[in-house]
Order: structure tokens, then C-alpha cells, then sequence
């Protein structure tokens, strides 16, 4: 489980997170969404240690992100693997050591044992056979997914997904859809999911959370959702013709 | 302003202490950073060498004007490889490397870190610092220290060559005086200095590069700031290491 309590975090003057308080269940496909600029990415980047709350309590599992070390913060990312906005991909690396990267720095693990498991993810993203390719031979679609196969290689137990269907095409976007819905229910993964995409939040999340300038709007349901009142999900159901 | 500059300050060399502490143990990156080396020189060998030999051309053009005057042409060489050796050569050869290698550098570090490729080496167990920096950072003081005196010998040519065609100076009275003028210190002198620069040089551009938080435009400020900052500190530095190194010779 991931719990926020009164968490915190500005940039200057700016208050991004303003004593969030929040819970994602274990096991569960929870979908973030808000309009631009109200703190979704950084509540993700507090999650993994890449920021530090200002001030409240962020609990991971069992650990106190809080209050560890960025040497402690070892331990989170093994088990908590994010899929950032951008491709994020190593310029210098082909998309076999793109994949392999985590897999030899979190774990000890043999070649056989890394070019499988290699294999394995580029499978899960549709992108087999394309490991001797480098970064830049390939599509932005393309780049996003083997982005999502290096993270989903270390077979994290919490997925954190930064507007992951963002600039890809429908068949992709229903592929990495079915993916999150694939490993949730295979492997018992928690999945937070950043996005603006009503329509994905719908057809995937267990649960969606909005959030408006730093503070917890509402929660509930899909079906939950969709009855809801409030201005800005409306104006977010209109977007994707829901009722 | 003062106050901001001094936290910068602060913050820099808190940085460099970070990075040569994480340095302590790159021995087994060796041949990362050597290619990191080769991969410098090879992109400034040619500039350099270029820019020495007309940096020691110009000195010559320079104190033939001046030593005519006091008939002393004969000392021309020592005065030329003196002033090149222990002062503008290493200098005007790292404002050159800093433009060349450290907007590169910069750039490169500062694209990584806002297309979050630094966060994702994060996310996947390493450590940025240790993983991208520190290679980078030695491949930078070794091969601008390697640049500089490579760039430092060809102003001696280019000096010798400009006295022989211009000067009329024969060779032989170019170099008979050196060795009068020219000391081991000197050439101490000028090695330290080159060491200092590629310091100065690696720190400033990876830091620069390193911190860049935005976008595009961001990027671009972080490039400019490295060069401004990187030519100012070299200024600075060249001070200090002059007023140091003169200090010694006193004592």
C-alpha cells in the first residue's frame, strides 16, 4: 500500500502538493488524473525518492520514504518501478542493454537469466526481435514501449506509469492498456497511473483519484465517476462522450 | 546577489567533493573514461593544435615589435616561450577547450536530465553521479590536460616558425636564449596550470549540465552559463595559480 499523509512539496513559491492526503490499495489499478500543473507527476516522484515531501509522511510498502537516504532509497525501487513521461532511453545503449540496465544493477543476475528476461518484456510490449536496434532508429511510440519493458524487466510489485499512452497511436494505447490490466492481474501488481486519458482511466482503473491544485478532489469508481457531479470529471466525460 | 553567489559557490564545490568521492572508486570505469578521452581529443585535437600554433605566431608577431626596439631580437625565442609556456597559452587554449568540450558537455548532461534519463538511471539502481558523471568528468581533465600541452607545444612551433619567416631570426639564435628565460619552474608552471583548467573546465560544465531543471530553454541558459562561468573561473584561476606559484618561487 502507498499512503500519503499531509504531504507537502513546493518549488519556490509554488505550492504543488498541499497536505495530500491519500491511500492506494494493494493489488489495485489506480488511475490520477487533474488538469496540467496540479501535482500528479510529483506525487509520482515523491513516491520513488526522486523528490523529497517539504513536509507530512509518505509510506511505501513498509518503508518511511520520507525520512530514507537516497542510498536507502535502493530498497523502494526494486520493488516500486516507474514509467516515465518521456522515453527517458540511454542514447548510448542498444534496446537490449536499455532493458538489461535495471536488471544488472538491482539484481545479481545471470547473462541467460537477463537476456530472457529481456525477451520476455520486450514480448510483453509487442516489440520482439528489436534488441540490436538503437534508440534512435526507433519511433516515439516505440521508445515509450521499450521504456515500459525496461521497467516492467525488474518485475516491480507497484508500477507507476507517467502518462504512459501520451503520443501513442490506439493500438498501442489498447496494448499498454491490456498490459497494465495483464500484469495487475497476473502478477498482483499495483498500478498508479498518471494520465489525462479519461477513456483509459475508465476502461482499466479499479479506482481513479482526481486532484485539483495540489489537494484530493474526489475518488471513487469508474461507475463511481461517472455519476459524478462535480464540474471538472464532467468536463473530463465530455472530453471522451461519456454520459 | 552576493549571498546567492556564495551559496552557487557553496553548492559547486559541494558537488566537486561529491564527484571526487565517487571518483575514489571509478578505477574499474577505467576504460569508460578512456573512452570517454579519446572521444574529447579527437573532437579538439585539431582546434587546438590549430589555435596553439597561432597563439605562438601572434606572441611572436608580437615581441618582435617590442624587442626591436631594444635590439634584443635574439630574445625573441625566450621571451615568446616564457610568456606562451607560463601564461597565455595554457590560458587562451582553455577558453578555447571550455567552448569547445564544455558546451558539449553541458548540453549533453543538461538533454539528459530534462528528457529524465538522470532519473531514470535513479529509478533503475545506479547512481547517476558515479554512472555519467564521474566518467565524464575525468575523460575531461584528462584530456584537456592532454590538449593543453599538446596545444602548448605547437605555440612553440608556431612561435619558431613566425621568428624564422617574419622576424628573420634564424633558428638556431631562437632557441639558443631559452633556456636562460625558460626553467624547469616554468614549465612546472604551465603544466599546473593545465591541470588547474581542466579542473576548473570539468567541474563547471558537468555541474552546469548536471543541474539544468526544465526544458529546451533551459538547457540552452545552463550551456550559456557553463561558458561564461567556466572563462570566468579560468580568469580566476590563472590568478590565483600565478600568485601561488610566484609565492613559491619567492620563498
Amino acid at each position: 500500500m502507498i499512503a500519503f499523509k499531509k504531504v507537502t512539496k513546493s518549488f519556490g513559491a509554488r505550492t504543488i502538493l498541499n497536505e495530500l492526503d491519500l491511500e492506494i490499495p494493494q493489488g489495485k489499478i489506480v488511475f490520477i488524473l487533474g488538469m496540467s500543473g496540479t501535482g500528479k507527476s510529483v506525487l509520482l516522484k515523491n513516491i520513488v525518492g526522486l523528490l523529497k515531501p517539504d513536509s507530512g509522511e509518505l509510506y511505501v510498502d513498509r518503508f518511511p520514504v520520507h525520512q530514507m537516504s537516497e542510498h536507502e532509497m535502493m530498497d523502494v525501487r526494486k520493488i516500486c518501478g516507474m514509467v516515465f513521461q518521456q522515453p527517458a532511453l540511454f542514447d548510448n545503449l542498444n534496446v537490449f542493454e536499455n532493458v538489461a540496465y535495471g536488471l544488472r544493477r538491482h539484481f545479481e543476475l545471470s547473462e541467460e537469466e537477463v537476456s530472457r528476461r529481456v525477451e520476455e518484456s520486450l514480448g510483453h510490449v509487442g516489440l520482439k526481435g528489436i534488441e540490436a536496434k538503437q534508440s534512435h532508429e526507433l519511433s516515439y511510440g516505440m521508445k515509450k514501449r521499450v521504456s515500459l519493458a525496461r521497467t516492467i524487466a525488474l518485475k516491480p510489485k507497484i508500477l507507476l506509469f507517467d502518462e504512459p499512452t501520451t503520443g501513442l497511436d490506439p493500438i498501442s494505447t489498447s496494448r499498454v492498456n491490456q498490459l497494465i490490466l495483464d500484469l495487475s492481474n497476473q502478477l498482483g501488481t499495483t498500478s498508479l497511473v498518471v494520465s489525462h486519458d479519461m477513456e483509459s482511466a475508465l476502461k482499466v482503473a479499479d479506482h481513479i483519484v482526481v486532484l485539483d491544485k495540489g489537494h484530493l478532489l474526489t475518488q471513487g469508481t469508474p461507475a463511481e465517476m461517472q455519476e459524478s457531479t462535480i464540474p471538472l470529471i464532467q468536463d473530463f466525460l465530455a472530453e471522451v462522450g461519456a454520459p | 546577489m552576493i549571498v546567492r553567489s556564495l551559496n552557487g559557490l557553496g553548492d559547486l564545490l559541494m558537488y566537486l567533493g561529491t564527484v571526487l568521492r565517487s571518483a575514489l572508486g571509478s578505477w574499474r570505469r577505467r576504460e569508460e573514461i578512456f573512452d570517454k578521452s579519446l572521444l574529447v581529443i579527437q573532437q579538439s585535437l585539431a582546434t587546438t593544435v590549430f589555435a596553439g600554433f597561432f597563439v605562438g605566431a601572434i606572441m611572436t608577431l608580437q615581441f618582435t615589435l617590442q624587442v626591436q626596439m631594444f635590439s634584443a631580437l635574439s630574445y625573441l625565442g625566450a621571451l615568446v616561450t616564457s610568456a606562451t609556456v607560463r601564461e597565455v597559452g595554457p590560458l587562451l587554449i582553455a577558453f578555447l577547450l571550455s567552448g569547445k568540450i564544455g558546451a558539449f558537455t553541458s548540453a549533453e548532461l543538461g538533454t539528459m536530465k530534462v528528457s529524465e534519463q538522470i532519473d531514470a538511471i535513479r529509478c533503475l539502481g545506479s547512481d547517476p553521479i558515479r554512472e555519467v558523471i564521474v566518467p565524464r568528468f575525468l575523460g575531461i581533465i584528462i584530456a584537456s590536460f592532454f590538449l593543453l600541452s599538446f596545444g602548448l607545444l605547437f605555440s612553440f612551433f608556431g612561435g619558431l616558425l613566425m621568428a624564422t619567416t617574419f622576424s628573420g631570426l634564424p633558428w638556431e639564435q631562437y632557441l639558443s636564449q631559452i633556456p636562460r628565460v625558460v626553467s624547469g619552474f616554468s614549465i612546472l608552471s604551465g603544466v599546473v596550470k593545465c591541470f588547474v583548467f581542466s579542473l576548473v573546465i570539468a567541474t563547471i560544465c558537468t555541474y552546469r549540465g548536471y543541474t539544468v531543471f526544465g526544458g529546451a530553454k533551459e538547457v540552452g541558459d545552463g550551456v550559456v552559463q557553463a561558458a561564461t562561468q567556466t572563462m570566468i573561473a579560468l580568469v580566476v584561476a590563472d590568478w590565483f595559480t600565478t600568485f601561488i606559484l610566484e609565492g613559491l618561487i619567492n620563498v
